[in-house]
C-alpha cells in the first residue's frame, strides 16, 4: 500500500506515502470535496496509516507501487485466463481434471514479499497457494500435468522488480 | 453511438453471467472442496468483473467508473487472499476432504 | 435495458442460490466460509446490476460493504481455524 517507498527510506517518509496512498482511496471511494469529508478522510488516513504501520512495519519488506500497478493489466489478464480454464473444465463433459499439490522453491524470503507474491499467484490460472513447507510454498492445481512451476517461475521473475524483500525474516 | 453502448452492456453482462453459471457448474460437479474452491474464486471473479465492464457506459462520471473497477479490484484482491488462507485450512485438515 | 439487467440480476442470484445448496452440504467447514465467499461475489454483481436498472449510484456503496463483509468473513474463519489446529506451518503474520 505504501507508494513507492522502500525498506531504505525514512519511517517518516513512508509514514507520508501510506497517509497519501490512503486518502488517494478515501477520495476514490467518497467522491465528495465537501470539506466535512475531507476532514474526516484525513483522519481516517492518519488512523489507517497508524493501524498499518503496527501490523506492517516498514522492516517486513515494502512493495513498489508504481511497478505493480504497471503489472496490473498483466495480472487482470492472467485472472481471465483463470476464470475461462476453470469455466471450461466445468463444463467439458469430460472435465479434464488432475487434482494435486505442488511444491515450489522460490527466492522470495519469508514474510511481506512471499505473501503477497503467494496472493497474486493465486490469481493464475488453475493454481491457488495452499500454505508452505519447509519454505517452499504449496500450490494446490487443477491439472497437475500442466507447467505450473514453470508458470510460477515465469511470475517470480516479473514481480521481483516490484516486491521488495523485508530486512529481516518473518 | 446509443446502441453500440447498449450492445456493449448486453454481451459483457452476458458473458459475466455465464460465467457465474460455469462457476456454479464447477461447485456441482467438481470432486472435493480443494477444486470447488476453484470454481468459486476464479469463475465468479471473472463473472463479476464482466457485469463491471458492461456497467461501465451507465454509470455518470469517469470517477463513477472508476469506482466500479476499484470494487473488481479490491473483490479480485481479497478473494484471492481469502482462498489461498481456505486451501491452507483446507489442506492441513486432510487431503480428501 | 432496465428489465435486461433486473433478469441478468435475478439469473446470478439464482446461481449463486444453486452454488449455495451445494456448499452449504459440507461436507467441513471451509465448504461453508466458501459460500460467504460466493454470496460476496454473486452478491455484488446482483446489487451492481440492480443498481444500474434503477440508477441509483449508492449501491454501489452497499456493494463495497458487501465486499469488506465477505473478506472479513473468511479471514475471521481463518483465524479461528488455524487457532485450533495445532499443525504446521502456523502463520506468524498475516496480511
Amino acid at each position: 500500500m505504501n507508494a513507492a517507498a522502500s525498506t531504505q527510506d525514512p519511517p517518516r517518509a513512508i509514514a507520508f506515502w501510506r497517509t497519501a496512498a490512503f486518502f488517494l482511496l478515501w477520495m476514490l471511494l467518497m467522491q465528495s470535496l465537501k470539506r466535512a469529508d475531507l476532514v474526516m478522510g484525513g483522519f481516517a488516513s492518519i488512523g489507517a496509516t497508524w493501524v498499518s504501520l503496527r501490523l506492517l512495519p516498514p522492516s517486513s519488506g515494502s512493495l513498489r507501487f508504481s511497478r505493480l500497478l504497471a503489472l496490473l493489466p498483466h495480472f487482470v489478464w492472467e485472472s481471465v485466463l483463470a476464470g475461462v480454464d476453470v469455466a471450461r473444465r466445468a463444463l467439458h463433459p469430460g472435465m479434464p481434471l488432475r487434482p494435486g499439490f505442488v511444491t515450489c522453491p522460490l527466492g522470495f524470503p519469508p514474510g511481506f514479499a512471499r505473501n503477497t507474491f503467494a496472493t497474486i499467484t493465486s490469481l493464475l490460472p488453475g493454481s491457488v497457494a495452499a500454505g508452505e513447507v519447509e519454505g517452499e510454498i504449496v500450490y494446490h492445481c487443477l491439472d497437475t500435468s500442466a507447467p505450473v512451476v514453470e508458470q510460477i517461475w515465469k511470475e517470480e521473475r516479473l514481480l521481483a522488480r516490484a516486491l521488495v524483500a523485508g530486512r529481516h525474516h518473518g | 453511438m446509443k446502441l453500440i453502448l447498449d450492445l456493449w452492456t448486453i454481451v459483457s453482462v452476458l458473458a459475466g453471467a455465464f460465467f457465474f453459471f460455469a462457476g456454479t457448474v464447477g461447485l456441482l460437479r467438481f470432486p472435493d472442496s480443494l477444486t470447488r474452491l476453484h470454481a468459486l474464486s476464479k469463475a465468479d471473479n471473472l463473472g463479476l468483473g464482466l457485469v463491471v465492464l458492461g456497467l461501465l457506459p451507465l454509470v455518470g462520471s469517469v470517477a463513477a467508473g472508476i469506482k466500479l473497477i476499484g470494487i473488481w479490484l479490491l473483490v479480485l484482491l481479497s478473494g484471492a487472499t481469502a482462498s489461498q488462507w481456505i486451501a491452507r485450512t483446507l489442506r492441513q485438515s486432510g487431503p480428501g476432504q | 435495458m432496465a428489465e435486461f439487467l433486473v433478469g441478468a440480476a435475478a439469473f446470478i442470484l439464482a446461481m449463486v442460490a444453486l452454488g449455495l445448496l451445494r456448499i452449504l452440504r459440507g461436507p467441513g467447514d471451509a465448504d461453508r466460509i466458501m459460500a460467504a465467499q460466493l454470496l460476496g461475489t454473486g452478491g455484488i454483481a446482483a446489487v451492481l446490476l440492480l443498481g444500474a436498472a434503477s440508477g441509483e449510484a449508492a449501491t454501489a456503496d452497499v456493494a463495497l460493504t458487501l465486499a469488506l463483509l465477505a473478506a472479513f468473513a473468511a479471514f475471521a474463519f481463518v483465524k479461528a481455524k488455524l487457532g485450533q489446529a495445532s499443525g504446521e506451518s502456523r502463520p506468524t503474520d498475516s496480511q
